[in-house]
């Protein structure tokens, strides 16, 4: 009888965990049978899944969320503005109020038209809750004129607001929808865009249909009206060789972030198309500046000479990337050739000054063990850096180059959350950064006194007149100069190393006209086709 | 038997509190601020103390302890800080995958453990023997994610069979619990194999083999049913822990059960998420344990529980 007895005990630890499976919300639909892509939907191989779909909730926009909306203001793929949800747009004398004409054929996902009191509503909405809000300057009030015209009212001038309109934090939302559904708006957004959102499963997918009655595309595209395929679905592959298998066979379009060292064998493949977007930020060596070697600027310049950016490229991205010498990548407003050119020439890698630099603050090798030393002790320093896996690879390229020039550098790797945690503590020596914004307040965001205790701790009262002036001129040509002015002061002063700008890989196959717009960061679906 | 379950409940109870110790201190020893962490780089000063606010992250800890307990004694979980959602609602919704995958694995490995134990053991120190012996080890020591892509690679992209990642419906679960079954196959063959190698030198399988049985009959009858019990322990232990440890599988096969979702929770600093986890899953574990306990008694009437 033992063995029934066996077979009974078995069978009920079996049968009460399947009951307990059962009875639990099954997720009968999880992706459903439409994951591969069959049909006329365009599937997107993505890395991340959205905290929120509401753009006030979310904490970054990434193109898994940033679809349904679109902004007032535009800009192509060769960074030329144009007109968006707004028509045209102007400043007025004082800079204090920016009017927007509205088009007046958007209607928002839920029918109702856009009007520029849904837009004030939108505005007041973003002003209420959303934890970045700083981002859009120091908006006063927000008021619609007539049926179509907004104004917006800032407390004095706030020129990168430009910039914040086409990056898309101030796109308009359906606010009469998101005052109905409270938090529920964020599982069921509603906006203007050319995809409604349609069906999202946590962890897995993330699904939307076309807008059919999409007619205003913006003026750069061919195609204005409704998009050419009937949904496109986001499913979520963290793991590296499982998205390329999927894309390899044929289940996904569009391998968004190719994994850097599969391209050369993508690119063998019949169909494939490569495509290399530039981010709009730079990686760089934050130093910190109130630490008692870094405050030496000679010692900030000694590392800067010490680097090679091109193995840190060609190795650490395998290529995928673009050295930089200067503090902005070439897709911010606000780059300056003139000021690469220089950063270039001052910081590309020159050992014998790097010594120099060194022997003057009082570091050489008196031991001979190939470190500098000063009063006995070895120059040896701790680098943090994140898990990442071109983050690990560049940090170890560092350590050696570094070492060249007589500085031991020791890698500490640590989770990113515990990184910021320590330079907001000031308990590093330096840390490998990195930053991503559309404008060139970016350098106002890291470097002036209310935000440098986040980032390098460097203070510098000329740079914040500059960086607090660049914001208040509403003359292009003169903000342009004040940040060259400024980029100026952190070549000299050099309270960061900027070391290179990364290239996001776009894989896609089966699928024409996907593009990625580099200035904006977002995919233009508008002229999408995707191959029978 | 029944003063021996409510005994075991209520020190489950003395086991969780000690759990909940753990989880409290381990979320709020990490470095980092989960605050500035939710809200990202740009966020206003405001935001965050107001977020620290929400969070209670500004309250001495002993009371953010009381609280946290008290929630979770009331059946409170908490809200996640990411998805707005409730904790339990979430592993809820994550949990039957995870379960499928463990109650799937489980049964790969002790069907193939058990068959491939039985036979190393009657065929001892024999070829075949050395080969099963062999073959768990690699089992056992072959890394999952390898195993996942191997898998991946031969049967859903070579001869598509299964899709690659993704949730379609049971079946495809198969290949990730086949990468789960085979390191816990490799261990309880080994252990079949020894337990059963102990069995076939009892007296009661000599008074069988001589009244004339055939061996397949002696093996199945009297062998497994003795040779089993400490396998079930095992597979009860490993049950377990397949449920917390398909973190590597489910990134792998792009399943949205608890391991990917305690990933996500982690890199997040969702606190209240991976509390809620962690407690979930240790209460899980103890559970398991408890019925694996009576089981065994089931199987064995010398165990009394009293």
């Amino acid at each position: 009888m033992k063995i029934h007895k066996w077979k009974q005990g078995a069978l009920s630890v079996f049968v009460a965990t399947a009951l307990i499976a059962g009875c639990s919300s099954q997720p009968s639909n999880q992706a459903g049978n439409d994951t591969s892509a069959k049909g006329n939907t365009l599937v997107i191989a993505s890395l991340t899944d959205p905290d929120s779909l509401d753009m006030h909730k979310t904490s970054w926009l990434s193109m898994e969320n940033s679809l349904i909306y679109e902004p007032l203001l535009t800009r192509d793929a060769t960074g030329k503005l144009h007109p968006g949800l707004a028509e045209k747009y102007e400043i007025s004398k004082d800079g204090k109020v920016w009017t927007f004409i509205l088009r007046k054929d958007v209607r928002y996902h839920s029918g109702d038209p856009m009007t520029a009191a849904s837009v004030k509503d939108s505005f007041d909405r973003l002003l209420a809750i959303s934890p970045v809000k700083g981002l859009a300057g120091p908006i006063e009030k927000v008021e619609a004129a007539d049926e179509y015209t907004l104004k917006v009212h800032f407390s004095q001038p706030f020129a990168p607001f430009v910039n914040v309109i086409v990056g898309g934090l101030v796109s308009p939302l359906d606010a009469k929808k998101a005052k109905e559904l409270g938090d529920g708006f964020s599982d069921n957004p509603s906006a203007t865009g050319p995809i409604i959102f349609d069906k999202r499963e946590r962890g897995a997918s993330l699904t939307y249909k076309k807008n059919p009655d999409y007619n205003w595309g913006p003026e750069y595209a061919a195609n204005k009206g409704p998009l050419q395929f009937d949904s496109m679905m986001f499913r979520l592959m963290k793991d590296d060789d499982t998205r390329l298998m999927e894309f390899k066979k044929g289940t996904v379009h569009v391998l968004y972030d190719a994994p850097p060292n599969s391209v050369a064998e993508l690119e063998t493949l019949p169909g494939v198309n490569i495509e290399k977007v530039m981010d709009v930020g730079n990686k760089y060596i934050a130093f910190n500046n109130k630490h008692p070697l870094f405050s030496d600027v000679r010692l900030r310049k000694a590392v800067a000479l010490s680097v090679d950016r091109d193995p840190l490229v060609q190795v650490a991205l395998n290529g995928f990337g673009k050295p930089v010498y200067g503090p902005l990548a070439p897709t911010i407003y606000g780059y300056s050739e003139a000021i690469e050119s220089k950063a270039k020439q001052l910081y590309t890698r020159d050992l014998g000054k790097a010594k120099q630099l060194l022997a003057e603050a009082g570091w050489t090798d008196r031991n001979g063990d190939g470190i500098v030393d000063k009063d006995g002790k070895p120059l040896s320093v701790e680098m943090l850096v994140s898990q990442e896996p071109a983050f690990q690879r560049a940090v170890q390229i560092l350590q050696s180059q570094l070492k060249e020039a007589g500085i031991d550098m020791k890698i500490s790797v640590q989770e990113m959350t515990t990184i910021k945690d320590r330079i907001s503590k000031k308990s590093y020596d330096m840390a490998l950064m990195y930053y991503g914004w559309f404008d060139a307040d970016i350098l106002y965001l890291i470097f002036e006194k209310s935000n440098s205790t986040s980032r390098t701790h460097y203070t510098n009262p000329e740079l914040d007149v500059l960086l607090n002036k660049g914001r208040l001129e509403m003359n292009e040509q003169a903000r342009l100069k004040i940040y060259e002015d400024a980029q100026e002061i952190l070549l000299n002063d050099l309270p960061w190393v900027p070391l290179w700008v990364s290239e996001t890989v776009v894989a896609t196959r089966g699928v024409k006209g996907f593009t990625v717009n580099p200035y904006t960061q977002g995919i233009t679906l508008h002229d999408v086709t995707l191959e029978k | 038997m029944r003063r021996y379950v409510i005994k075991r409940l209520l020190s489950l109870v003395g086991t969780l509190l000690g759990v909940s110790v753990l989880i409290f201190l381990m979320v709020h020893l990490i470095p980092g601020d989960p605050a500035t962490q939710i809200l990202g780089q740009f966020a206003t000063p405001e935001a965050i103390s107001q977020m620290r606010a929400k969070l209670g992250l500004d309250q001495p800890l002993w009371q953010q302890y009381m609280r946290f307990v008290g929630n979770l004694f009331a059946g409170d979980l908490g809200t996640s800080l990411f998805t707005g959602e409730k904790v339990w609602d979430q592993i809820m919704n994550r949990f039957p995958i995870t379960m499928q995958l463990a109650i799937l694995s489980v049964i790969i490995a002790a069907i193939f453990g058990i068959l491939l134990g039985t036979i190393a053991a009657v065929k001892q120190n024999t070829f075949v023997d050395r080969l099963v012996v062999l073959t768990s080890l690699l089992g056992i020591s072959a890394p999952g994610f390898w195993i996942a892509l191997f898998l991946i690679w031969i049967f859903a992209y070579k001869l598509a069979l299964f899709p690659i990642s993704g949730y379609e419906g049971v079946h495809s679960l198969l290949l990730p619990a086949i990468t789960l079954g085979m390191a816990e196959a490799g261990m309880i063959a080994r252990m079949t194999r020894s337990s059963m190698l102990e069995v076939i030198k009892q007296d009661y399988m000599r008074t069988a083999e001589a009244k004339g049985a055939a061996l397949f009959r002696i093996i199945v009858s009297h062998g497994l049913p003795n040779a089993i019990i400490p396998v079930v322990t095992m597979l009860g232990l490993q049950f377990g822990s397949l449920m917390a440890g398909a973190v590597v599988v489910e990134t792998v096969f792009s399943l949205q059960g608890i391991g990917s979702m305690a990933i996500e929770a982690i890199s997040k600093r969702d606190m209240p998420t991976i509390q809620g986890m962690v407690f979930f899953m240790a209460l899980i574990f103890a559970l398991t344990n408890l019925i694996v306990d009576l089981i065994y008694s089931r199987i064995d009437p010398r165990i009394h529980f009293d």
